[in-house]
């Protein structure tokens, strides 16, 4: 076990650094920040204490190398435009995107499982029929249209969830939020469960129906134990394996994937941070947002991968 | 599913053996939501390839006075020959007009009285002058005809997708395949370096790259392609670990023919059912990242109609409580063309691998 979570580790730290080494590169490729940041018309003068000050007169390598060295150290620079930590600000943010990403997780986790174990009752009916299209269609449906589509129904029509995000006003607390102002959450929170609903339901429905037509559950019925105790004590335990990827897997995505969601309903998190580094060309915000949402991705599958192999000495071998 | 009866062992005897393609087809057939996805998909296909034919107008004919109308609203408008030598005709909103000697007196959609020479009129009758165009999805903020845009924005996401994917694939595959075959130090490095991708954010990395890259078609369909071949290199390398152990590519190694020849003319062709599903995930995939891109402004720029920009455009007016049809119909495109091509390519799936119950 201990040198399974040793070789998984240093595996997690290669892939980070991979990570890092593409952000560089990719980074690399954008246009001269001294220019960006002082306009066409800039002295040359201006522009080369800019380069200097950022070391961009220094060689790639060398930069590359105190990029990684910095990097490592927890430090991702200073931002363009607000000349802060990026590390600071994307600290600060952490929570409401934590916040809204489990929410979305426990709505999308028991409406998925719920709907999915339904259908496979109930397959082929038109109940199942029914929802595995809505499923197909929450799969379809890009997030941020779908953003909009229910900012239009429930915020700008219906008028009964506010349109804009929520605001953390000085002084105020995650203990006001929860009290005062939750139904900013309802929104954004529904839209980010969507895809994840579809996606759980999908794999519930045809986990169980491959678990329902396997030997051990025609013994049990045939033993005359009830439709009850069949799917809930035999069949779904077994069914809920892939299950569990999916939602471990989602969790993970979901983390660094609610950028979208954050900008449209401007909730304040880790994505309209990085959304409104962009029209700034505000580059260290932008990279220090991709790296950190990469280094938790990176981290919960490292830790999936650990629970997996305890809860299940076959992954070990592989 | 229908039941049929069992074929007797001569019945088997006499049927021609025909391809895994043949029997695909056949059951995507039977498959009615497969079916309906792709008729959907093609028409889809067919109204971006001919927009120029269909569309009633050209998608970026401005006519201010006609800003922001609903759908359904009906024009009424005059054209005159545009003084530069072959564009087209500008049109004049009216209320009404009538004709004295060569003079056309028109009230404008102001209130104004214009005159205007009837030689300055584009055509000579007056079914060539006088138009009551359809707006049947009405217009947007710059009074141009959303229907026209939508269906030109068809060709920007279909195109963008397509070309965005056969990259995603070429990389994909390659990768894949080479990790798959070759094993060792080889599948390490290249398995190494698609988990490094995958960890990244696949959208913030489409918007990094885009934006390093500059805007415009190619630099989209690269921005997209260079990121979305992750699922394609994975599978591609499941597929050639297992069929690399079977006998007739061991066979073709015993012959001394090339791993190039094992990799393309025995592996690959065996493992096209499996690309192909993921191809068709992907290509839907393709199309909400243009749309994500376009919405925040990256991506293929105006004057081009894109369905992320229209959404983009609309977004400012839901706010004020109206127009929302201007947000609704390219959202309701880009669902209707991402999820037909979803419906087609899950039954494409079922037919490829019929092991596979839905």
């Amino acid at each position: 076990m201990l040198s399974f979570t040793i070789r998984k580790l240093i595996y997690s730290i290669l892939i980070i650094f991979g990570v890092m080494s593409i952000i560089f590169f990719v980074m690399n490729l954008l246009p001269d920040p001294a220019r960006m940041m002082q306009g066409q018309r800039a002295d040359l003068s201006t522009q080369n204490a800019i380069r200097h000050e950022l070391g961009l007169d220094l060689p790639v390598w060398e930069r590359y190398a105190a990029f990684l060295k910095k990097t490592a150290t927890g430090d991702l620079g200073r931002s363009f435009s607000s000349n802060r930590p990026v590390m600071e600000s994307i600290l600060e943010r952490l929570p409401a995107t934590i916040v809204l990403t489990l929410s979305a997780m426990f709505i999308a986790t028991i409406l998925g499982v719920g709907i999915g174990i339904l259908s496979a009752i109930k397959s082929y009916s038109l109940w199942d029929n029914i929802s595995m299209i809505f499923a197909l269609v929450g799969i379809s449906v890009p997030s941020f249209v779908f953003g909009l589509l229910m900012i239009i129904a429930f915020g700008a029509w219906l008028q009964i969830f506010p349109i804009s995000g929520y605001v953390i006003q000085d002084g105020s607390s995650w203990y006001q939020f929860w009290n005062y102002h939750w139904e900013y959450l309802a929104l954004p929170m529904l839209t980010l469960a969507l895809r994840p609903i579809s996606i759980i339901a999908r794999v519930t429905r045809s986990s169980m129906l491959d678990v329902l037509s396997s030997d051990y559950v025609r013994t049990a019925k045939a033993k005359g134990l009830s439709a009850k105790a069949v799917i809930f004590r035999h069949a779904l335990r077994n069914a809920l394996n892939p299950v569990v990827t999916t939602i471990s897997a989602w969790l993970a995505a979901l983390l660094t994937g609610a950028f979208f969601i954050e900008y449209i309903f401007n909730w304040p998190g880790i994505g309209s941070l990085a959304f409104e580094a962009i029209p700034r060309s505000d580059f260290p915000t932008i990279q220090g947002t991709v790296f950190f949402a990469a280094l938790i991705f990176v981290i919960i599958n490292f830790l999936v991968d650990i629970l997996y192999a305890k809860l299940d000495p076959k992954v070990k071998i592989q | 599913m229908t039941t049929t009866p069992i074929p007797t062992m001569e019945e088997m005897l006499k049927e021609k053996p025909r391809s895994l393609w043949y029997y695909s087809w056949k059951r995507l057939k039977r498959n009615r939501l497969a079916m309906a996805g792709l008729v959907v998909t093609f028409l889809i296909i067919l109204v971006a390839a001919f927009a120029s034919f269909l569309a009633p107008f050209d998608p970026n004919l401005q006519v201010l006075e006609y800003a922001t109308k609903p759908s359904g609203f009906k024009g009424n408008v005059i054209l005159r020959t545009n003084e530069l030598q072959g564009r087209e005709p500008i049109p004049v909103p009216i209320q009404s007009f009538t004709i004295q000697g060569d003079q056309i007196i028109m009230i404008t959609d102001e209130g104004n009285t214009r005159k205007l020479a009837l030689s300055k009129l584009a055509g000579s009758s007056e079914s060539d002058w006088h138009k009551e165009p359809n707006y049947y999805l009405g217009t947007d903020r710059y009074g141009r005809d959303v229907f026209s845009r939508l269906m030109y924005g068809a060709r920007v996401s279909l195109t963008v997708a397509f070309f965005s994917e056969l990259l995603s694939i070429v990389i994909g595959v390659l990768l894949g395949a080479l990790a798959g075959f070759y094993r060792g130090w080889v599948d390490d490095i290249l398995m190494w370096f698609t988990n490094v991708v995958w960890s990244i954010p696949p959208i913030l990395l489409v918007i990094a790259i885009s934006i390093a890259l500059g805007l415009g078609f190619v630099q989209t369909v690269i921005a997209i392609g260079i990121t979305g071949w992750v699922d394609m290199a994975r599978i591609v390398r499941g597929q050639f670990f297992s069929l690399r152990e079977t006998e007739y590519v061991e066979a073709t190694c015993a012959l001394g023919f090339s791993n190039m020849r094992a990799i393309f003319k025995h592996v690959l062709p065996n493992a096209t059912g499996p690309i192909i599903v993921i191809a068709t995930a992907g290509f839907a995939t393709a199309i909400i990242y243009e749309a994500s891109l376009s919405f925040i402004g990256l991506g293929v720029q105006p004057p081009t109609s894109t369905w992320g920009q229209m959404i983009y455009d609309g977004y400012g007016f839901i706010a004020a409580g109206s127009n929302w049809g201007l947000t609704i119909y390219p959202a309701l495109a880009i669902m209707l063309a991402v999820f037909a091509f979803n419906l087609f390519g899950d039954g494409l799936r079922d037919a490829l691998d019929p092991k596979l119950k839905r």
